[in-house]
């Protein structure tokens, strides 16, 4: 992404020319980006490739054994746990991000509508993404626990003792709930700043035409919307899948809401063994990666390669 | 040089200037030299202030910070593994649950105390200083003990039932006729849950692992099934209060305390807040409620799980010292361990329980604590523990079959018991 951004200035009228001094501006665009592009592989691109190193590694506690190639990964890969995991995450993600697109849209177009407190309005509806992730968990964890039992109080039909994070099923909702709760504003911002460059012109083009709202909305936001969609849908499903603090704060991971990131920590602190870690961390990695790829494909090469791809 | 050159260098220069800020305001540099920081947990935070406070009023030139770590005992441990993994000398005296000692000697954490082996035996209660002991050494010194008690309402049971069966019937009819609940403990996933698991099955005769440590027991007999069959029934037939899966310490605490449940498991911290001495935090079940040993299966003794926490010198600090002093003054001093006792934390000095012998709490400690057992000090306990939350968490509540997780904890014991001299 990044040198393909990078590329376009240099391809300006004129070229690379040497300048007074002798070195080509080319030259010089290399110079200037040489420290952000050393500390990136400092700080992104070393820990990726010390995990890959540690995870062909035996370990008993924090004690390095011996080379094991694959040993952890076939470790891994059969264990019910881990693939427990893996289908915790990607039910949280797939449901999370799919009412957080929808309700985000909701609210983008809300807010995109000139009305009286309109500021205000914007201001509300983003204030659970101000709120810390961890705060938000501690907040409806005690919410949806029995005693008090706000919630259960607050909802006529269910029954005073309902049970919210100690039942299978119920569990996973609780996370999802609040994750929506807090990031359906996160992608509302997003869209809205993608309905926002959609020019007023084409609207007024579509009704001179006789277009419906439903059409106006089918045949020209949501096309000219897609830049926006794929980085919202992007930027969500990648952090949903790494999605961490809900289920460790709400839940301990119980009820089958032990996702990837609470795996990999209980191997980081609670039965260290720093080489499956890193092996399960190299798995979510891919994992991750694999998504993202996905979704960049189906959704628009072109929005993120350049027009030129 | 072009104006692009220039704003680049002025750039450079803001960098460097930025990246000195940053390391001057390193959170170790606000410390003052003298200070000795001490890590424990939030629990009982009054009572460690009293003792902080008394050895600064003793010690005015190098007083003694508190950094508090988390109530639960899984993230104070998360937290002292992140610092001394690390090596980090932020803490100079560190609180250990009884269960740590191995895994942290293990690891070079803490350092070697065995000098002060002497000063300790005979003063301290045994078991406690047994909980320090791994590998022939002894590597910290007890501060508080704890032992769990079976809290009943006086109001609506005559008299504490001796067996977990007899609890479950009591309970029930109990609770139905005051419409609450019968039971409230510790039934979260975590460490709290493995303490009440245990003494279900150390109650019906179980043992984890052999006593000269080589051997794996869980599966022997038929205690594991006999303890994990009944949190089973207790958790269908509505002995265990709703949310009993959720609930740890404070909040069945305070369950407890609004007059919600008949009977609880708890340590004796509870005692002096239930009893309404906290003018903030009033009871409803002040002068309602006793305290008891906690049940067995046929009846006979009792056995609670072995708490507390021990004192250790981080092997990294910078003080050594003068932390070796303040932990022989919190442990050591009588004047110091009186502070716990009348607080109902209860002491490790055996002196303190002959002097408080008239407190409630404190009488019931030193009947209980004897039969105490001590979880294994095996370095690798944390992998069994977390064998048995990962098990006993599902078979309790349905979700795992009995067979299943009693296999699978048995395996983890192997394991840990052929690593475990490491």
């Amino acid at each position: 992404m990044a040198t393909a951004t990078d590329a376009r200035p240099a391809a300006a009228p004129g070229g690379p020319r040497p300048n007074r001094n002798g070195i080509s501006e080319r030259g010089l665009a290399r110079l200037f980006i040489s420290p952000s592009i050393t500390a990136m592989a400092i700080v992104a691109l070393f820990p990726i490739l010390y995990a890959v190193v540690l995870s062909f590694y035996e370990y008993v506690g924090l004690q390095q054994g011996g080379f094991t190639a694959l040993g952890n990964y076939v470790d891994a890969l059969t264990d019910g746990r881990f693939w427990d995991s893996v289908i915790a995450t990607f039910v949280f993600t797939v449901f999370s991000v799919t009412f957080e697109f929808l309700i985000g849209m909701g609210f983008a177009l809300i807010m995109h509508q000139a009305f009286v407190g309109r500021g205000v309005a914007r201001a509300t509806i983003l204030i659970p993404w101000v709120i810390p992730t961890v705060i938000a968990a501690q907040m409806w964890r005690y919410m949806f626990e029995v005693t008090p039992g706000f919630i259960n109080w607050a909802l006529p039909f269910v029954p005073d003792d309902f049970n919210w994070l100690g039942s299978s099923g119920w569990a996973m909702f609780t996370i999802i709930f609040a994750d929506v709760w807090k990031t359906a504003p996160f992608v509302a911002l997003l869209l809205l700043a993608g309905l926002q460059t959609i020019p007023e012109e084409v609207y007024e083009a579509g009704r001179v035409d006789g277009a419906s709202a439903w059409q106006r909305f089918t045949r020209i936001t949501l096309p000219l919307l897609r830049p926006a969609i794929l980085v919202a849908m992007l930027f969500r499903t990648t952090d949903a899948l790494r999605i961490y603090d809900l289920p460790a704060v709400m839940t301990r991971g119980a009820f089958g809401t032990e996702t990837l990131s609470v795996l990999v920590q209980d191997f980081v602190i609670a039965t260290p063994n720093p080489g499956f870690a890193s092996t399960l961390s190299v798995l979510t990695f891919i994992l991750v990666l694999g998504v993202g790829v996905l979704l960049v494909s189906v959704l628009g090469k072109e929005l993120v390669l350049g027009d030129e791809a | 040089m072009t104006t692009r050159a220039w704003s680049a260098a002025l750039v450079l220069v803001l960098a460097v200037l930025a990246a000195g800020c940053l390391r001057g305001s390193s959170p170790t540099d606000a410390i003052s030299e003298d200070e000795l920081i001490w890590a424990i947990s939030v629990n009982d935070r009054p009572t460690h202030e009293l003792v902080a406070q008394a050895w600064n009023e003793a010690h005015p030139d190098t007083p003694v910070r508190i950094e508090w770590l988390p109530p639960d005992a899984n993230e104070q441990r998360r937290q002292l593994f992140l610092e001394l993994n690390a090596g980090s000398s932020l803490f100079d005296v560190v609180s250990m649950d009884v269960i740590w000692t191995g895994e942290f000697a293990n690891n070079g954490w803490i350092d070697d105390l065995s000098e002060l082996r002497d000063q300790v035996e005979g003063n301290s209660l045994q078991a406690s200083v047994d909980s320090c002991t791994w590998d022939g050494a002894l590597w910290c010194l007890p501060y508080s003990s704890n032992a769990g008690f079976l809290y009943y309402r006086t109001d609506l049971v005559e008299e504490p039932p001796t067996t977990w069966p007899e609890l479950v019937e009591v309970g029930l009819q109990a609770a139905e006729e005051a419409g609450i609940s019968p039971y409230v403990a510790q039934g979260a996933q975590y460490e709290g849950m493995v303490v009440n698991f245990l003494e279900y099955f150390w109650s019906a005769g179980g043992q984890i692992i052999s006593d000269d440590e080589s051997q794996a027991t869980f599966a022997e007999g038929d205690a594991a099934r006999t303890a994990l069959e009944f949190m089973r029934d207790a958790q269908r037939n509505g002995f265990y209060a709703p949310g009993f899966n959720t609930l740890i310490e404070d909040p069945a605490r305070l369950q407890f305390q609004r007059g919600d449940a008949v009977f609880m498991r708890n340590w004796p911290y509870a005692y002096p807040l239930l009893s309404g001495e906290d003018e903030e935090n009033p009871s409803a079940v002040a002068g309602k409620f006793d305290i008891a040993p906690l049940p067995t299966f046929d009846g006979e003794g009792t056995i609670s799980a072995l708490g507390g926490f021990n004192l250790a010198i981080n092997a990294f600090s910078r003080k050594k010292d003068l932390a070796r002093e303040f932990i022989l003054f919190a442990s050591q001093e009588q004047d110091t361990q009186m502070i716990l006792g009348r607080r109902s934390l209860p002491p490790t000095l055996q002196a303190v329980y002959d002097a408080l012998a008239d407190d409630p709490a404190m009488a019931l400690l030193s009947e209980v604590l004897p039969e105490a057992q001590a979880r294994p000090p095996l370095p690798t306990w944390n992998s069994i523990s977390q064998a048995m939350q990962d098990n006993v968490f599902p078979a309790y509540n349905g979700t795992k079959s009995v067979d299943a997780a009693i296999e699978a904890i048995q395996a983890e014991v192997e394991d840990a018991v052929s690593i475990g001299g490491q």
